[in-house]
């Protein structure tokens, strides 16, 4: 990056900023103008109106993000236990149907949420799983799986199974094999759809609202009548709520992901020093 | 692997199956008995429900209205937790219920539920609603005028006590007055104004509900009067021939409307955005004292008012009914009761709060209770009460809106 040409970076910080700064920052001109007349270029005058709705008093927001990042979290947790060993089958064996079995894995992605949402639905009607969190969750699964065994996937097809192999011949049990050498290795793969997972679990509002049937609130519940609706302040606030919101989830990941590696390079160096 | 796998997604399987058998149905037989208890019994039944209702969620000021006004007084006089949960459209309630039926689930969480036209139309053909529960309502029999057509029919179709009158609804058209002189009181001056403003009017382009609302008006006025329409659609054998002066007019001034009629704006949302933000100069309402509510937010510009036609303007009723399978049906009979309350009536009525009109017949109020209406600041935009009530004409029934909005894709849209 410091080596590039200024006007370069120059322009294409602009570019940047003009394709992400710019849509945000007419979100929150619109979510606090009122009356804003064609031809100005901002609004004559302000209010708060929207804010103090969806921040203060009954609107239930806050219960409604807490809700949105618990879904997307335990989502995000049973995505990673089943797309590993998922991963795992796809990448390395040659087994019967695995074609079929990619395409099942894969199918949410193409055949749109609605469709199957509607047989879900009655299907946990009848186990009693709509209106729960469980439910919400096991719906979340579907769109969001095939881009974690994807990212997985690709995690896998560079990991030889000779580092297993080695480690094996070193005595190291299955746990151990899986804990030191291959987590490593997968953990960007891992990352990269754990981001995917959580944005697209908490940008779900059709599947949330028809299995969580209106009890499960999470943020787009609160938020989409305001967009069908056309009040655009309060959806404008909303949707920087959603976006900041994501970030925050986003940010905490990245975290998390840097802890892990700080924490894990010093106890290599334990374990080798134990040795000597 | 493959068999690792496997065990491992049915061990994560079973725990789920176990947690899911908790459906009750005793409710079922106690639901009989509310429709013919005496309204003590179903108080009493109702203390410490919670009670949910399902109704579109996209005004902050009905919302709050709701969660403030309606939710606390519910609380403090009758013991009953209201939540309010918000939806896009009625149509996302009624298909989770036709499935609940289908799927034969009891204890369901929807108690009330905001509907009227077509969604009452399916949810009473589909056998989803409670039954015949207006009636038990002190409110429903002491302030409503139960034999008014408004009353007992939505859209044409019976209420039959299926559903209970919230409030009224009238067609208005929103101007700005310093744009808009004299603002036109018929289709044909409309017309004339449209062709003489080119670029400054639009409606929303069906189906969306207002859109269809305008065209009817048009409909009533460029083909001789709504009295011809209270047959069946298919009864009337020259139907199309009929129809034929509606779409010469709306093709006529198509030209000259915003963006030369190219487009039409995709909802009445949509039409309130380019209004609000003074591209055109005239937008619509189903809502007479929304336009105020909109210049209090700071929304419209100042001096945005209403007008009618002469030959008056489509008003309808919306109603709160409750589901076959809802748990609180005794809460939920006691909330319907309390918003159709003179009281809770009258700050619905306010701009501030919604600026709904009241479903209740005036002359049955006490005088007190009249005088409390009637002092209900509208606003500048809004017409007064008595004008809007003395020019009303009656919703064509949802037969026909099929054929008008099919029609009007063939005749206007593609041409």
């Amino acid at each position: 990056m410091k080596r590039m040409f200024l006007p370069l970076r120059i322009c294409l910080s602009l570019i940047l900023f003009l394709f992400i700064g710019l849509p945000f920052i007419a979100l929150l001109i619109s979510s606090i103008a009122a009356g804003w007349q064609w031809p100005d270029l901002f609004p004559e005058t302000f209010s708060f109106r929207a804010w103090e709705y969806i921040l203060v008093g009954s609107s239930g927001t806050w219960q409604s993000i807490g809700t949105s990042l618990l879904i997307a979290l335990i989502v995000m947790i049973i995505n990673i236990l089943l797309a590993v060993p998922a991963a795992n089958a796809l990448v390395r064996f040659q087994f019967r149907g695995k074609r079929l079995a990619e395409a099942i894995l894969f199918a949410p992605i193409i055949i749109p949420p609605f469709v199957a949402v509607m047989g879900i639905h009655l299907t946990f009607l009848r186990l009693g799983l709509t209106e729960t969190i469980l439910g919400v969750v096991l719906a979340h699964i579907s769109p969001t799986l095939p881009y974690m065994v994807r990212a997985v996937m690709v995690s896998y097809s560079t990991l030889s199974t000779d580092w297993e192999n080695q480690a094996r011949m070193l005595g190291a049990g299955p746990i151990h094999r899986f804990y030191h050498v291959v987590l490593p290795h997968l953990l960007p793969g891992i990352a990269a759809g754990a981001s995917l997972s959580i944005l697209i679990s908490l940008s779900q509002y059709l599947i949330t609202f028809i299995i969580g049937s209106g009890q499960v609130v999470t943020l787009p519940i609160l938020l989409f009548p305001f967009i069908s609706g056309g009040d655009p302040a309060v959806a404008s606030a909303y949707s920087l709520l959603f976006a900041g919101m994501a970030i925050l989830a986003l940010f905490s990941l990245d975290m998390a992901l840097k802890k892990y590696y700080q924490t894990k390079n010093p106890s290599v160096l334990k374990v080798k020093g134990a040795k000597r | 692997m493959k068999k690792k796998t496997l065990t491992a997604s049915l061990l994560l399987a079973l725990p789920l199956a176990a947690c899911s058998a908790q459906t009750g149905n005793e409710e079922a037989e106690e639901a009989d008995n509310l429709l013919s208890a005496d309204w003590q019994e179903i108080t009493d039944a109702a203390k410490g429900q919670e009670v949910n209702m399902y109704m579109w969620g996209g005004n902050d000021n009905i919302n709050r209205y709701l969660d403030d006004w309606v939710a606390q007084r519910m609380k403090e006089m009758h013991d009953i937790e209201l939540s309010r949960v918000p939806v896009s459209d009625a149509q996302d309630f009624i298909n989770q219920l036709l499935d609940e039926k289908s799927a034969g689930k009891t204890a369901g969480s929807i108690d009330v539920i905001w509907i009227n036209g077509e969604n009452f139309k399916t949810a009473k053909d589909n056998g989803l609603l409670f039954g015949d529960f207006a009636g038990q309502l002190p409110n429903f029999n002491e302030y409503i005028n139960q034999e008014a057509p408004e009353i007992s029919h939505d859209f044409g179709e019976p209420v039959e006590g299926l559903e209970a009158p919230w409030g009224k609804a009238q067609f208005v058209f929103v101007h700005d007055g310093q744009k808009v002189d004299a603002p036109p009181k018929s289709m044909e001056q409309l017309a004339e104004w449209v062709q003489e403003n080119p670029g400054q009017f639009t409606y929303p382009a069906l189906p969306d509900f207002t859109g269809s609302a305008f065209i009817r008006h048009v409909l009533y006025e460029t083909t001789g009067g709504h009295e011809q329409y209270e047959l069946p659609a298919a009864e009337i054998e020259d139907l199309e021939s009929r129809l034929e002066p509606m779409w010469e007019y709306l093709n006529g001034i198509e030209p000259y409307l915003w963006r030369e009629g190219e487009t039409y704006p995709e909802s009445l949302a949509k039409l309130d955005q380019l209004y609000a933000s003074g591209e055109v100069s005239m937008t619509m309402s189903y809502d007479p004292a929304l336009a105020a509510s909109e210049v209090l937010k700071g929304r419209f510009p100042e001096s945005t008012r209403t007008f009618l036609l002469d030959g008056g303007t489509l008003s309808n009723t919306h109603f709160l009914s409750i589901p076959f399978n809802s748990s609180d049906k005794a809460g939920a009979m006691v909330a319907i009761n309390e918003m159709m309350s003179p009281e809770a009536q009258t700050a619905k009525l306010s701009p501030e709060n919604w600026g709904d009109l009241s479903a209740l017949d005036l002359e049955k109020l006490s005088p007190e209770q009249q005088q409390a209406m009637n002092g209900v600041e509208l606003g500048e935009a809004t017409l007064s009460l008595e004008e809007l009530e003395n020019n009303r004409l009656p919703e064509l029934s949802s037969d026909y809106i099929e054929i008008i909005e099919k029609g009007w894709m063939e005749n206007v849209a593609k041409e």
